[in-house]
């Protein structure tokens, strides 16, 4: 029996630990621990609905538009109002860029150098990586010629920069299994897809001023209005980054799969998965039929149990534990409103260990991500999704079953950054079209300044959800379940474990102090720590220290 | 009428001119100043902004200099006296004031019937005319924190940072406005609610006759009319007389 | 601190590097014996081993660590959007990015290692995102099993410098405000309290835009020197000047054309958005002249009026751009008394009118009593005097009679304001 313990886990947002135990070569145990805790919903408290879409962002720099979103729409249902439809669209354009940035950036920059090793494409026949490329189908825009004298020189200089500390000798050398072509090919890819998310975001600072943290998506609908210069921009924009995704993203996961199929022999998880639905859809407004709602959107809503059945959401049945959380009491609290106040004890994983909370629905811990997105959507015969996902299957040679593992929850969501790459043409055509026939309703004012909402919404690691009381305009409680909350859940009160913790069960861990299989599990979930942690107020606020300087906290 | 008679030696010549020039910029830069904070009249921002600044700058230098001159320019030291003392000895207290605060406020509150007598400021005057040059200099700073050719000096980022930045030192700038605003309310009431005249002499020199005041015996010690009418004139001895018969 | 060769005596560099690396010791003891040196020979071994963790210690890339504090990578993410040079390049070419969480390859406690040998190897820039919590001791923020706080006492006592990336690293960023239940601040502050002299640069902004941190990079990796940086230690040259001084949308401030609402017609005319609260005129920063995202935006140009993210005096964790800006959408922001939220506009304004309104009545009052003509009569003799005849103030001439008028008066007064009353 040894622990095997990952301290900082990296290429990830925020900070995240894992501790395994491992006996004959697997991980029999494990606990995952966030690291941080910043006290998000007591800054929002006796703010504005739309001061709090704004600061919300802050929580995640990868994920910031689809907290504003969330936000927007809590705020929204607490003002009674519904955003005109072109502002629905410029949203959904908002928030798809962030999902493309998001999604290229977790495949190619943060989860493939657990794949690839980009030293290793030193000795690589620069045409063979091209025949390879080829054979695959998938984009060359990179000289990979000079591509290696670039990595040649880096490598000679002898500083190792972002490879200081790498784990390409992990396993013996034997993690790593790419041909020299292929880790060639996919650093071309690397670099590549670090342009691309910025060419991602590039949109969505168009749409939204800066990215990450986009300004226009606000209660009400959108700042942004669309002249003829930037409907230009967009369109070009959204043209070229289209071409790039089809052409590279599922072409290079097939490729690269059949080098790691024994990742798909761990890492299935609770195999339940939750998913609020992301991307209006097209018969905007829905006449305040909110599950019908969610369950039109692009990619829709949907809850799945061990079978994958499908069934609609329920706010009711969400609950938190903070029983194994660095958190005063032991309580489940049930959604909306949650009474908690951290407190720091110590590290212990047999009783607390985390500032995640852990939240369940009915009871019982969820995976939320890409992978719970894509089964809803498939599960509910979304024909693009099913296609899609029909044709990777068979491209791989895979079944669903399979695919709920580390390597297939890896794979799939290169079907999703597809999918929205199209959606993105869609829309940005859609938005044309109602411009040219005269729509110019972008923004919607309150009708009322007491209410409270709930904004369901995905980010893209997941169910993210936002609910928010108003009192004559001012927020009287705020509370956030984000994502990462799910998949990083800590044991719940009926001891079972969360997400993660139960996918890295049964991972093989060969070298201790570099478990390499461990961490494509953990990067398999895009985890997003900072995210995950936060803390619930009552909707008394109550619990809020008075201050008495006018000018806040000194 | 009873009032002490109005004489060109209580406001020489060098206080009325710093006098016109605050009440001209007063008057100036709280009007651009609203049009700064509310800057919704087109086309004269710029000009707003240059006749703040301007302004700014001449009604501080016109206190400093309105201060200097405290120390040796001569003025009379109550009203209805062409006697004159070094106008420093009227910011300071002074014997003809002594216990007379609560009298002051009495009177203006209608809780004695009888004028107090005192110097040629009354208490609560000479309390709020001392604190108006700190407040002009303290606004003067606040200004030139957030004029952006000197907000970025040493002076200026240590004095936005001791209150808490741009946002907080324009809020106190905007409330010590407000301060200016309710002054010159009260100012321009109490100088004209009991008639023109002293209006008159502290912008137009122009005089007029009342009562006459002894600054040494610190007592009212006669009359003159200046040539008014003597039925206006009669009016107050024939009161006078009365009140003292119904004492008697 | 840590340089040179005596420092690798075991005991020291157990020391140095605390418990966090015991199993890397154990391991390079365990080798040492295997390899017939004796458990004495492992520090050397360490050594060996370390050198081979961030390659060569010098060579033409300026080291680096990235440190992420309390943040939420919008800062390294921001900086992954930068345009000139991009960021393959900064990373390969222009700086050895030891540690950074968000792009490293390695993890764990291997991770740990590279930014031990990186600081041992000494002459590296330290660039620390996200704000630094003491709650519960620097618990707030764990990360190798150890408080955030002394991951960066360590990394910043032999840096050359400290970039403190973004609003958060300033003063704490919107963590600093009301509450602070994280007990947030920023670096420069931290450094302060605890000691430590290296130099901090402040790049403000949520998050910091990537072309600043290029051209602080530039100044340090290239130039060899440290920018210019103003009284708050923010490069001169960038935050010297407000959003306002550069706004694209000025002219039409000037004019007098401004955006009212939202997603209307002024909007598409690219007007002012001055009524919608935007904090462009008390923000320091060149926005709207660097850009974002290849220059491809900025917030006003997408419509979006200014929410002053870059506001944040280092010192002072309570003046943060959340605490000082919100409301965005309003002139001012609101003003916290007895956990009564409101806009400075309302008791200005209410105080005045009250003012107003009380000298209004007053007049009534003044005509009333007849004093409108000049004033009621003269006191012959002061009340005071009347009292204390033997230190009157007055010279009133036969003082025992006035003082026996004025007493005769007083009570004729009381009289009548009974009367009045």
């Amino acid at each position: 029996m040894t622990r095997s313990v990952i301290d900082p886990i990296t290429r990830i947002e925020g900070h995240l630990r894992v501790e395994m135990e491992v006996e004959a070569g697997k991980v029999t145990d494990a606990w995952v621990s966030g690291g941080c805790y910043r006290g998000m919903e007591h800054v929002v408290e006796k703010r504005r609905p739309e001061d709090a879409a704004h600061i919300v962002q802050r929580i995640c720099g990868v994920c910031p538009v689809s907290h504003a979103h969330a936000s927007s729409i809590a705020a929204e249902k607490a003002y009674g109002i519904t955003i005109p439809n072109n502002a629905r669209i410029i949203r959904n354009m908002l928030e798809g860029a962030q999902f493309l940035h998001s999604n290229i950036l977790w495949f190619y920059n943060l989860a493939a150098l657990d794949y690839v090793n980009p030293i290793n494409g030193l000795s690589a026949d620069p045409d063979g990586a091209l025949a390879l490329a080829k054979a695959a189908g998938t984009s060359t825009n990179t000289d990979f010629v000079a591509l290696q004298a670039r990595l040649k020189k880096f490598a000679d200089n002898g500083q190792l920069s972002i490879f200081s500390g790498n784990w390409f000798d992990a396993d013996g050398g034997e993690a790593y299994k790419l041909t020299p072509e292929a880790d060639l090919l996919l650093t071309a890819h690397y670099l590549e897809g670090l342009q691309m998310q910025s060419k991602a975001s590039e949109i969505a600072g168009l749409l939204g001023g800066k990215m990450p943290h986009v300004m226009t998506l606000i209660p009400g609908g959108t700042a942004f209005v669309p002249t003829e210069q930037k409907l230009d921009d967009l369109k070009m924009l959204i043209k070229d980054l289209k071409a790039w995704c089809d052409a590279t993203l599922l072409q290079d996961t097939v490729a690269l799969a059949p080098f790691y199929t024994d990742a798909l022999e761990f890492g299935k998880g609770c195999g339940r998965y939750i998913a609020w639905g992301v991307f209006e859809g097209p018969q905007w407004p829905y006449d305040n039929d909110y599950t019908k709602q969610m369950a039109n959107r692009y990619m829709p809503s949907g809850v799945l149990d061990e079978l994958l059945n499908l069934s609609e959401p329920d706010e009711s049945m969400i609950t938190e534990y903070v029983g194994s959380s660095w958190y005063k009491g032991s309580e489940t609290y049930q959604s909306p409103y949650f009474i908690t106040d951290g407190e720091f004890t110590s590290y212990d994983v047999t009783d607390r260990y985390t500032w995640v909370k852990a939240p369940a629905y009915g009871g019982k811990p969820y995976e939320a991500g890409s992978m719970a997105r894509i089964l809803a959507a498939y599960q509910r015969k979304n024909s693009t999704i099913v296609k899609m996902v029909d044709q990777l299957l068979a491209d791989t040679g895979l079944t669903l079953t399979q695919a709920q593992s580390t390597l297939g929850r890896t794979a799939i969501r290169q079907v999703e950054t597809v999918y929205i790459a199209e959606l993105m043409e869609q829309w940005c055509d859609e938005l044309i079209e109602a411009v040219k026939g005269g729509d110019s309703a972008y923004f919607e004012t309150p009708k009322t300044t007491t209410g409270a909402g709930t904004g369901f919404w995905e980010a893209p690691r997941g169910a993210l959800y936002h609910s928010e009381k108003v009192t004559n305009g001012q927020i009287d409680g705020y509370q956030i379940i984000i994502p990462s909350t799910w998949n990083l859940a800590p044991k719940n009160d009926k001891g079972e474990k969360g997400p993660l913790e139960q996918a890295l069960i049964g991972t093989p861990v060969e070298t201790i102090d570099k478990p390499i299989n461990a961490l494509r599990t953990v990067h398999s979930f895009d985890p997003c720590t900072a995210c995950a942690v936060h803390v619930t107020e009552p909707k008394t606020g109550k619990h809020f220290e008075t201050v008495t300087s006018p000018w806040g906290v000194k | 009428m009873a009032h002490l008679a109005h004489y060109r030696e209580a406001h020489p010549l060098p206080f009325v001119i710093t006098h016109w020039i605050n009440l001209v910029c007063m008057f100036l830069l709280i009007f651009t100043g609203f049009c700064i904070h509310y800057p919704f009249f087109p086309f004269f921002m710029s000009m707003a902004r240059g006749i703040h600044v301007f302004c700014g700058f001449v009604i501080f230098i016109n206190c400093v200099v309105r201060i200097i001159m405290a120390f040796f320019v001569k003025a009379a030291p109550t009203g209805g006296t062409r006697e004159q003392e070094v106008d420093i000895k009227m910011w300071l207290p002074q014997k003809d004031n002594r216990h007379q605060a609560l009298e002051w406020v009495k009177y203006y509150l209608f809780l004695r019937k009888t004028h107090p007598l005192g110097g040629k400021l009354g208490v609560p005057q000479k309390i709020s005319y001392l604190l108006i040059p700190f407040l002009l200099i303290i606004m003067f700073f606040t200004g030139i924190c957030l004029w952006p050719p000197l907000a970025n000096t040493g002076l200026c980022l240590a004095l936005l940072n001791l209150v808490g930045g741009p946002m907080s030192m324009r809020i106190i700038h905007f409330f010590l406005m407000f301060v200016f605003i309710i002054f010159c309310f009260i100012h321009l009431y109490l100088a004209n609610v009991e008639g023109f005249e002293p209006t008159k002499l502290m912008l137009f020199r122009k005089e007029h006759g009342g009562l006459t005041y002894d600054p040494k015996k610190h007592v009212i010690d006669g009359e003159d009319l200046m040539g008014h009418g003597e039925e206006a004139a009669a009016e107050p001895a024939a009161q006078a007389e009365a009140a003292e018969e119904a004492v008697a | 601190m840590r340089n040179n060769t005596q420092s690798f005596d075991f005991e020291l560099a157990l020391d140095a590097r605390g418990v966090s690396r015991r199993s890397f010791m154990k391991l390079c003891g365990a080798v040492a014996v295997a390899a017939g040196l004796g458990e004495a020979a492992a520090p050397r071994v360490a050594q060996a081993l370390e050198e081979s963790v961030i390659g060569a210690k010098t060579g033409s890339l300026y080291p680096v660590i990235w440190i992420e504090g309390a943040s939420c990578t919008g800062c390294t993410e921001s900086f992954a959007q930068v345009d000139t040079p991009d960021p393959a390049t900064v990373v390969l070419e222009m700086l050895s990015l030891n540690y950074s969480e968000t792009l490293s390859a390695a993890a764990g406690e291997s991770m740990e290692l590279a930014k031990e040998q990186t600081i041992h190897a000494g002459n590296y820039l330290l660039v620390y995102e996200g704000a630094i919590l003491e709650g519960w001791g620097g618990q707030a923020l764990r990360v190798a099993d150890k408080p955030g706080t002394e991951h960066l006492i360590e990394a910043a006592e032999s840096a050359n410098a400290v970039v403190a990336l973004g609003s958060c690293a300033v003063n704490g960023g919107w963590m600093g405000a009301n509450p602070n239940s994280a007990g947030a601040l920023g670096v420069q502050q931290f450094l302060e309290k605890n000691g430590i002299k290296t130099p901090v640069i402040n790049i403000p902004g949520c998050p910091a835009n990537p072309e600043w941190l290029v051209s602080v990079l530039v100044d340090v990796v290239m130039m060899g020197k440290m920018p210019e940086l103003n009284g708050e230690g923010k490069p001169a040259g960038i935050f010297n000047q407000t959003i306002h001084d550069n706004c694209e949308r000025r002219g039409h401030f000037e004019n007098g054309e401004f955006v009212y609402e939202f997603g209307t017609k002024e909007e598409a005319l690219g007007y002012c958005l001055y009524p919608l609260g935007c904090r462009g005129p008390q923000t320091n920063s060149n926005c709207g002249v660097t850009l974002w995202n290849h220059g491809r935006s900025w917030c006003v140009k997408s419509g979006a009026p200014c929410v002053g993210c870059c506001e944040a005096a280092p010192n002072d964790p309570g003046h943060n751009w959340v605490e000082v800006n919100t409301p965005f959408r309003s002139r001012h922001r609101d003003l916290r008394v007895a956990g009564i939220t409101f806009q400075p506009e309302q008791p200005a304004y209410i105080l005045t009118a009250v003012v107003a309104g009380a000298l209004v009545i007053h007049g009534f009052g003044m005509k009333v009593s007849g004093r409108m003509d000049g004033g009621a009569p003269f006191e012959k003799v002061r009340r005071w005097d009347a009292k204390h005849p033997n230190k009157s103030i007055g010279d009133y001439g036969n003082i025992e009679t006035a003082v026996a008028a004025q007493e005769a008066l007083d009570e004729s007064l009381k009289s009548k304001k009974g009367g009045n009353k």
